[in-house]
């Protein structure tokens, strides 16, 4: 017999669906084996899948929501999921699955939803009943790590263009050396006007 | 807010009402604003004021953001949010101020207003606390 938990925020709901580890000796009521999990969101299709699916769409809602937050351009793309801003207001999510011919869903929430997702995800992490093994959930993803990166490699390309163009100027110029040197044509111009 | 602090239990930082007042004065946008520094512990009670205010109105931030969703339907909720909170800023913020006048301005303030209302709604969790000084610090 699986044990079920689900978390309510205003029109979303998650529920988890699994069994305790027993090696570890865990409570009859604990879920650390999520065989399934099911995201209700009111007046959309229903969104279910396995435990490895959990944790990246779990990763994206935090990663985008705190792009969304901190003024930078939202939008996440992955093997699983997508999801980008149509604007301020309505969000794209496009999630993609793992079996052949299965055409992407794709839901349009706002930000009341967003809000509702990412909070029955909160719940999910801080629920002590429930257990998600060997993930790396990040709630406070170390953006400017990540971004940092980007800046360095943008700054690089920033650079490198004009760096190239002063480069071959010098080289295009350094040739002209050999056909024009003004003192030598100074001393020729002496030489056949000594006066 | 100062009955939040006192359910909260922070007394020792807020003893009365007129030290909030004194700490909300530390807002360089606002008309009585004093240079005072803020310690750590103040930084810390006041967002987590700030948590337990945006827990308690969450169906109200919610219902805010979601007029604004659908310009079609029901949007008297924003606009009445919208001209009290405007409202406000005119009454107790320094309008010769550039940024004030950008929180006055329609156009511009609805993207600040809905960043922070996201932002409000995100910290409702049990980690709200943490969540919101992450975002702070990161701002």
């Amino acid at each position: 017999m699986q044990n079920k938990l689900s978390f309510h925020q205003s029109s979303v709901s998650l529920e988890i669906i699994g069994l305790p580890d027993y090696s570890n000796n865990e409570n009859n009521d604990q879920i650390s084996i999520i065989s399934q999990w099911k995201l209700t969101i009111i007046d959309k299709p229903l969104i279910e899948g396995k435990v490895e699916h959990l944790v990246p769409i779990m990763n994206a809602f935090y990663i985008y929501s705190n792009l969304l937050i901190k003024n930078e351009i939202p939008i996440y793309e992955s093997k699983l999921i997508d999801i980008k801003a149509d604007n301020l207001y309505i969000h794209n999510i496009v999630l993609k699955s793992s079996k052949p011919n299965v055409k992407p869903l794709i839901l349009k929430i706002g930000n009341s939803l967003l809000t509702d997702t990412i909070n029955c995800f909160d719940q999910l992490k801080e629920s002590p009943k429930v257990r998600i093994k060997n993930t790396h959930l990040s709630n406070n993803i170390p953006k400017k790590f990540k971004f940092g990166l980007n800046n360095k490699e943008k700054l690089i390309n920033f650079f490198i263009p004009p760096f190239m163009a002063i480069c071959s100027l010098i080289l295009f110029s350094s040739s002209f050396i050999y056909f024009y040197n003004p003192i030598e044509v100074k001393e020729k111009n002496e030489i056949i006007n000594p006066e | 807010m100062f009955a939040i602090s006192n359910k909260l239990n922070l007394n020792d930082i807020f003893p009365n009402k007129v030290t909030i007042w004194k700490l909300r004065n530390n807002n360089p946008l606002r008309k009585s604003y004093v240079n005072n520094n803020i310690k750590i512990d103040e930084f810390d009670a006041l967002i987590k004021i700030t948590v337990e205010m945006s827990r308690y109105l969450y169906p109200i931030i919610r219902e805010i953001l979601k007029s604004k969703e659908d310009p079609k339907n029901n949007t008297s909720v924003w606009v009445d949010f919208n001209k009290r909170f405007i409202e406000l800023i005119k009454e107790r913020f320094n309008s010769d101020s550039m940024k004030v006048k950008k929180l006055l301005y329609q156009a511009e303030n609805d993207e600040i207003v809905i960043k922070s209302l996201l932002t409000l709604s995100l910290c409702i969790s049990n980690q709200g606390y943490q969540k919101l000084r992450n975002f702070l610090f990161d701002f």
